[in-house]
This record gives C-alpha cells, structure tokens and sequence, in this order.
C-alpha cells in the first residue's frame, strides 16, 4: 500500500514537472505530441486490464472513451444547437465551470463510462473470445449511432468550441493515477484471479473465483479509465464528433497492446507511446519525397516487422523492473570487458 | 536528494528557457511556404487527393508565371490521415515548424476544426477549400472558407424544388449518421416549408443500409412531387433505382455529394433527368473553366472533380489576397481576404462575408445520358 502511494506520488510529481517543461521549454508540436502519447497511454493501459489481464477481447474501448468526452465536454461547453422545429439556433451556458469545473466533468466523463461498462458487461461476458469481441464491437456502434442522434450535443456535427482544459499535467496525472492502480491491481488477490481467469476459467472457477463477477469489475475498471481518456482527449483537441470513436480507434487502441507485448503494462505503455509518435516521425520523410500515402505505408511495414521478429509483442509478459534491469546490466559487462 | 536537486535544476532551466513560441515569417527574398493539410490516406483519401492535385496544378501555373509578387510559391503538405487528431498534428507543424504564410486546408469538417484553433492562436490565415460545417468559421477570425455552406446549399435545393421543379410537396431521405446528409435535410426543409410548401415524408436510413424499400414504400404512400436526397452517389444511386422499381417516378434532387464518374453507372439509368447541385459545371461555357479543365485533363488525364476545382481556386484566393495586401504580412492579407469581392474562380464568382464564408452561386446540373448538362446558377439573393 506504502508503495503504491509512493509510486503514484512521484508519477503526480513527474506529471507536474513535465507540465512544467512543456509550458515553458517544449515547443507546440512535440508538447501536442506529448499530451497524445499521454491520452494513448491511459487507452492503452486501461485495455491492458481487460485485454491483457483477463484475456477478455474488447473491441468497444471506443465507445467508452466516446462516452466520456460527451459527457464531460458536455458541462464544461456552451452547446450552440440548430432546432428545427423552432428553425433557429439554442444555446446553453456550461454547467461546470472554475476550477474544478474541469476535474469535475472529467469524473463525470469516467463515472459515466464505468456505468455503461456495467450495463454492457452484465449480458456480454458470458460470451468468449470473438463473440465477445463481436458483441463489444456492436456496442462502440450503437454509442456513435446514438450521439450521432442528439442534437443536444451537435449530432453528427458533433461538439466545437470545447474550453481547452486539458493540458500536461491533468493528462500526465491521469495517466499516472491509470498505471499506478493498474499495476497495483495487477499484484494485488485481485489481479492474480484475473490473470487466473486469462489462464483457464474453469480452473479458475473451481479455485473458487467468481469469474462473472470479476470480468465484470475489470471492464467496469477499464471503461472508467476510457472514459477519463474520452474527457481529455476532447478538452484537448476542442471539438469533437461521433466519428473520432469509430472501430478504427478501438483496433488502434488494441494494436498498441499487441505490440507492447498484451498483459504487460510497460507493454501497453510502450506501445502506446511507439504507435503515437510514429506516425508524427514519419511526416518529414513523406514531406521529402512527396509522395502521398508513403507514410502510412512505413508505418504498416514497420508493424509487420516489429510482429514478425517478436510475435509476443515487445515486452511479452514482462514488467520493466528492477529485477529486470539488475539482470541486464552485468550481462553487459560481461560482453565488454 | 540528489535526485531532487536534479529534478529542480531541470525545472530552473526549463523556466529559464521559458519563452512565447516565434513563428516563422513564412517568407523569404525568394519563395513563399504556403501549408496544405489534407487527408491523403484513410476514408476520405480521394478527397484529398483531388484537392492536393488542384492546388499542385494551380501552384505549378502561378509560379510559371512568375509566382506572387515576384516570389515562388513552396508548397508543405501534411497528411491527415483523416482523424482529427493529425489535423491538430499537422496545423501545428505547419505554424510552429514550417512557418508557413498561409495554411489551406482541411476537407473534412472535424480535421478543420481540430487545426483551426492553432492556426488563429499564431495568427496565421487559414482558408478551407471545402468544408461545410458553419462552426469552421467560428473558430476566430483568421479562419476563412471559400465553398458554400450546407445551410446555402440545403436552402438552394429547396428554391430550386420549388421555382423550377414547380414542386409543392417534399419528401427528404436521409442518412442519420452522416452531418452533411442531416445538415442539408434540415435546411432543405426550412427553407421548402418558408417557401409555402410541405414536406410530406422525412425518412432516415443508418449508414451502410443498401436496401431502402421500406423508406421508398413510405415516402410513395405520400405521393410526393420531388425527392430530396442529401446523400453521396454510392446512396444516391442505389435509392435511385430502388424509386423506379416501385414505380415511383418523380424527380430526384441532391447535393454535390451526387458528383462522381460512378453516379451514372452507378444508377442504371435510374437518374435519367434528375436534378443536383455543385460547385462548378464542367460543361460551364466560361473561358476560365474550360481553360482549367484541359489543363487539369493534361496533367492527370481525367476531368477535375470539385474537390479539385476548390484546391485550385483556394491558391488564386491566396495569391489575390497577397496582392489586395499590398506585402507579404499575414495580419493585412488577413483583412484583404475578409474584404475580398467579386473573386472570379472556376467554381464561380464569390465575396467573402463577414462570417468569412464564401457568398457563391450553386450550379445546377441536369443529368441526361452519361452527360450533366448545366441548367442554371442559383445567387444567394435568390435564396435568403
């Protein structure tokens, strides 16, 4: 317990400092860069726990984070509307504001996702592997469908003139806060039955792991965190639609895990960070040679071969530690003499 | 403890390097860095495509002409990738990074709107080619567009509907996912019902949805005398014929979601005589048209979609704006492009208002055989 307060006090501190830095020192780009790497970072993590974890395939992280950014954007927002029954425009001051307005909403955003993560686990955990996926898959649809249908949040047009709220430090502390209780969970009773679960349900079963009831608590936990992402991202980016959380971000958010390495969270954060700023490293070169769609290209070649040399993703299940770390540095001095 | 003096030394130097972010001029004696940011991979890549392929034609005809005050134009392009995310990505890099003097940009409204923030921070003029979302503009006062808005173009279907079509009763299919399918309904039927007229059936379809007979079944029931149909062609044609297989035979109307090469195949026929508006007319007897058309023919070796058109006109925009200005200084090429009237472009005459939208005319097409024949332009004043 000791430790874990100590580990989520120097990531608060590290959040704090770096939004320092940015602030002052970074330039834009790579700060905005940053900042994604954070949002990609708590994706990536809070999947972990369902994906990794319990070996349960989500493919609605989406819709979760979908439902946290309406939500929260939807207090801190003036929402401007066109009615048509009235044929003129409708507009709502926010309803959080200040302060803590911001964390607030950002709670709200989170609080919401993990409500909907227990509506949809209830029914959808009792299937397996590519049901499951198939069901969660249906669920990020029908959360885009939805907001797509409430005019109140700018249905397809989505929601602009978000206040930009989130910066370095609410997406570092957030991040800090995801991968602190994720690994705290991870070595806690709690994080054994699930890995227990991942490693054969019916065994788990008759250890006497109620199985249901904790698939159900881990996707609540990762749609909680989703939805936090949600939030940030949209203070972030500062306007908003239903198609920003459509299947291709959950599958971004699940290939961030492949690659890390899946039930490892050094893995996810990993990943996450790798497959944020590749994309970005890229533009320079397809700038030079001018040659549209060269960059996407790379970055699919470079998935291939990273999956290739290491199918089990880059850190397999392993933990960066200092276990981990005290193995690695004699090695090195044995080669160099 | 040592770690903590670290830690605080680091965040002495990172106060100490503390500064406001300088932008670059975007200039130099010989060359002005124009940005573009458009979605050259993922969904809407063509989109951009078409775009970036206007913009390289128009740059290319500018700088043999001796570019812009004497000076060449460079082009920096960023692929969006069409997520909003690398719009913010790529605005950024362009203002902060490249400097540019001038940034053109996004297609799709929701990468618009991510860049637009950026661009209006560090005060450097941003013109989309086409987006229709009326929040673009919003975003601040470097911000401009120089296609027509879907309320505009929505409002013109409905005049058209009504004066030429000779229609007194509507019916609107839908698609409920698309902002640009909902946006155009919406307005359409404002402005019909204004007009005197009714709108007899509002029907919607989820995206993806190939078979629409229930919807047809019930807007036949009404017996309409126009269909609108704010919809893409890949829609357009597939509702097209399912009307005519029931049996429902009135005109079909749309938007420039129609404009496509596969709208007429596409169709089989069943959009023989209907109606859609756009943003130019490649059959449009202008002399500035036609001239841009065989350029952008022998270039690429097919006929300029709008997209296309839009790009191209985008940099005449810029290059105008310049001039109107007087010098290479985005702070007065930004009140040259607010005070810009009666700009002369292939995809027609517009000025810039003072929300810094475009107030263009829509050409209305007629598709007969393979062909879409030019039937007429609609003026803003015709509409409001």
């Amino acid at each position: 317990m000791l430790r874990t307060a100590g580990i989520l006090a120097a990531g608060l501190a590290a959040a704090f400092a770096l939004n320092l830095l940015v602030a002052n020192a970074i330039p834009p780009y790579p700060a905005l860069v940053i900042n994604l790497c954070g949002i990609s970072i708590i994706l990536a993590v809070s999947l972990n726990v369902i994906n990794g974890l319990t070996g349960q395939f989500s493919l609605g992280h989406a819709g979760f984070m979908a439902i946290g950014a309406y939500v929260s954007a939807y207090f801190t927002t003036t929402l401007r509307y066109f009615d048509p029954e009235a044929a003129r425009y409708i507009s709502q001051a926010p309803l959080l504001d200040g302060l803590w307005g911001f964390p607030l909403a950002l709670m709200a955003g989170g609080i919401a996702a993990a409500v909907a993560g227990l509506v949809v686990g209830i029914p959808t955990l009792r299937l397996k592997g590519d049901y499951l996926a198939i069901a969660t898959l249906g669920f990020g649809e029908i959360v885009t469908i939805l907001l797509a249908n409430f005019r109140q949040v700018g249905g397809t047009k989505g929601l602009t003139s978000i206040p930009g709220h989130a910066d370095t430090f609410w997406i570092y502390g957030a991040a800090s806060v995801c991968i602190t209780f994720s690994l705290f969970f991870q070595r806690s009773t709690f994080g054994r039955a699930l890995i227990a679960i991942r490693e054969n349900e019916l065994a788990a079963e008759v250890m006497g792991i109620g199985a249901a009831r904790m698939k159900v608590i881990a996707f609540i936990y990762g749609a909680f965190f989703a939805g936090i992402a949600g939030g940030l991202f949209a203070h972030l980016m500062l306007s908003i639609s239903p198609a920003n959380f459509g299947f291709m971000k959950s599958v971004e958010v699940v290939v961030m895990l492949v690659l890390g390495g899946l039930g490892s969270m050094t893995g996810a954060v990993v990943g996450a960070v790798i497959l944020t700023i590749l994309p970005e490293a890229l533009r320079d070169i397809e700038r030079e040679v001018n040659l549209s769609g060269l960059r996407m290209a790379l970055y699919a070649l470079i998935l291939i071969l990273l999956m290739l040399f290491r199918p089990q993703g880059i850190f397999g299940q392993r933990e960066l530690s200092l276990k981990l770390l005290r193995r690695l540095v004699p090695g090195r001095r044995k080669e160099s003499p | 403890m040592r770690k903590a003096l670290g830690v605080l030394a680091l965040m002495a130097v990172a106060l100490a390097a503390g500064c406001g972010t300088k932008i670059g001029p975007g200039f130099d004696d010989k060359e002005v860095n124009l940005g573009l940011f458009v979605s050259t991979s993922g969904e809407i890549a063509t989109f951009g495509e078409d775009t970036k392929k206007g913009v390289e034609l128009a740059i290319e005809e500018i700088n043999a002409a001796g570019g812009i005050k004497g000076k060449k134009i460079k082009l920096t392009h960023y692929d969006t990738a069409s997520k909003p995310e690398e719009g913010k990505a790529a605005a950024t890099k362009l203002a902060t990074q490249d400097g540019v003097f001038v940034a053109m940009g996004a297609v799709a409204s929701g990468i618009s709107l991510a860049a637009a923030p950026e661009f209006q921070k560090y005060g450097i003029p941003m013109i989309s080619p086409s987006s229709t979302n009326p929040t673009v503009t919003e975003q601040g006062n470097y911000i401009f567009r120089i296609c027509y808005l879907d309320d505009f173009q929505g409002a013109a279907c409905a005049v058209f509907a009504m004066n030429d079509l000779k229609a007194k009763k509507a019916a609107i299919l839908q698609n409920q996912d698309d902002a640009y399918s909902t946006g155009l309904a919406d307005f359409f039927e404002a402005r019909f019902k204004k007009a005197g007229g009714t709108v007899v059936a509002k029907e919607s379809y989820k995206k993806g949805t190939t078979d629409f007979n229930t919807q047809v079944t019930n807007i036949k029931a009404k017996s309409p005398d126009v269909v609108f149909l704010p919809c893409y062609y890949n829609d357009a044609a597939l509702i097209a014929q399912q009307c005519r297989a029931q049996g429902l035979n009135v005109p079909l109307l749309g938007g420039d979601g129609w404009e496509s090469d596969k709208l007429v195949p596409n169709a089989k026929g069943a959009l023989e005589g209907c109606y859609f508006g756009n943003h130019y007319a490649e059959a449009d007897e202008n002399a500035r048209v036609k001239a841009f058309v065989e350029a952008y023919r022998k270039k690429y070796g097919n006929a300029p979609s709008s997209l296309a058109a839009l790009g191209y006109d985008v940099v005449y925009v810029v290059k105008k704006a310049i001039e109107d200005a007087g010098e290479f200084d985005r702070a007065k090429v930004r009140d040259a492009l607010a005070k810009l009237k009666g700009f002369e472009g292939v995809t027609g005459k517009f000025d810039i208002d003072e929300r810094r939208d475009a107030r263009k005319s829509i050409s209305m097409l007629k598709i007969e055989g393979e062909k879409f024949k030019f039937v007429r332009q609609i003026n803003p004043s015709e509409v409001e």
